[in-house]
């Protein structure tokens, strides 16, 4: 009996890495660029807010660096982040950190993206980008999505925001940690992580 | 490197065709051609190591598969799933597997059955019920980040051919099943 559990453990194990490494070894999807890797230095880039004025990264950014999600008004993955989201905003801010939203949905409009976030009570800026060019720029594929940038526009963190979509199971807040260790001047440890949500709604 | 991979995946396909079935296998079986059927209006919950049995393939009979991960909260999911029942019915004879996973929670299966009974769906759907999400997605595709819907394509030898995240575009779809079967 454990010897059968033995030779299937390692059975699965070849298949997983082999599969791995075939799937590894394909392009990604041709509708998204490549993300960029952890350690990239960004560019800045200018998007409007949903009032229409324009935004420079760096001039939203905190002394200490800034988190980018990417946010939709109807995909209940995202939805089901606007609290921790607020509460990220609201924390980090006092630490010199800011959070700034970007919707880079072609379906959500500037209008509806600024009642939805009256509504929801989330008070950080949100940019619109219309033509989802930063979407493309920074490989973004879903929402939610979370970007840190240190004070030097580095990016130390790339993926989900933690991995549960409801609150009560979380058991591993990825981003917090990565904000937490960066601000404590240490390498972050989890620089990404994988969930599911929307797909962001680029222009065809 | 690829002809090994071949190798040590064929092996392993071996390997794993001669164990015994556990009780996770789902409710579609493997017809006499290697067309995957089922009951459409069913769907079974697998975890992890059920999904990655039913990737794998018989290497005597080795069909191309279609996969295609959704949710019931997932706008675009629903919106190409006529598209995908169709192709479905069109491939189907011609040699194509397709799989349907649905990663809706386990405690809103019945509104998973409840919209591919809506959709007549006759394709294979299984729950994936896994805790943590990541390592399925990873296993999946190392450049999927878990992004809704996601469909992908292997060949007959296993190799992922296709991926695409976001709604489907049906011709290219098409074109590529064309390619893939005619291998």
């Amino acid at each position: 009996m454990k010897k059968q559990y033995g030779v299937s453990l390692l059975v699965a194990s070849l298949v997983v890495i082999a599969l791995a490494a075939v799937a590894g070894s394909g392009r990604p999807d041709n509708d998204v660029p490549a993300p960029p890797t952890i350690g990239t230095v960004l560019d800045d880039f200018k998007l409007p807010d949903t009032d229409g004025k324009e935004h420079s990264l760096k001039s939203l950014a905190g002394s200490k660096g800034v988190v980018i999600l990417f946010i939709a008004t109807k995909c209940p993955v995202s939805n089901a982040y606007n609290e921790r989201m607020e509460k990220l905003a609201q924390d980090y801010k006092a630490k010199g950190v800011n959070v700034v939203g970007i919707n880079a949905n072609n379906t959500e409009p500037a209008a509806e993206v600024k009642s939805h976030a009256a509504d929801k009570g989330l008070t950080f800026t949100i940019l619109k980008d219309d033509g989802n060019k930063i979407a493309d720029r920074l490989g973004a594929t879903r929402t939610p999505e979370a970007y840190v940038l240190d004070a030097n526009m580095k990016l130390v963190y790339h993926g989900r925001i933690d991995n549960s979509q409801k609150a009560e199971g979380i058991t591993a807040n990825d981003l917090r940690d990565a904000l937490d260790e960066m601000l404590a001047g240490k390498a972050v440890t989890k620089t990404g992580g994988a969930a599911f949500g929307c797909t962001i709604k680029r222009v065809s | 490197m690829r002809l090994f991979l071949s190798i040590v995946l064929a092996l392993a396909l071996a390997a794993i065709a001669a164990q015994s079935q556990n009780s996770q296998a789902p409710s579609s079986k493997t017809s006499t051609d290697g067309a995957l059927t089922s009951a459409a209006s069913e769907i079974t919950v697998v975890d992890l190591d059920g999904l990655k049995k039913l990737l794998q393939r018989d290497p005597k009979e080795a069909r191309p598969l279609l996969v295609n991960f959704w949710a019931t909260w997932c706008d675009g999911c629903r919106e190409e799933f006529p598209d995908l029942v169709k192709i479905d019915d069109d491939y189907r004879a011609k040699g194509l597997n397709f799989l349907s996973v649905t990663v809706d929670e386990l405690e809103d299966k019945r509104l998973a059955v409840s919209f591919i009974q809506e959709m007549k769906a006759k394709m294979p759907v299984v729950l994936l019920n896994v805790a943590d999400k990541e390592p399925a997605i990873h296993t999946i595709d190392a450049n999927w980040d878990g992004a809704l819907p996601a469909t992908f394509i292997y060949d007959r030898t296993g190799a992922l051919v296709y991926r695409h995240f976001g709604k489907i575009k049906p011709e290219e779809l098409r074109a590529i099943i064309d390619k893939t079967i005619t291998q």
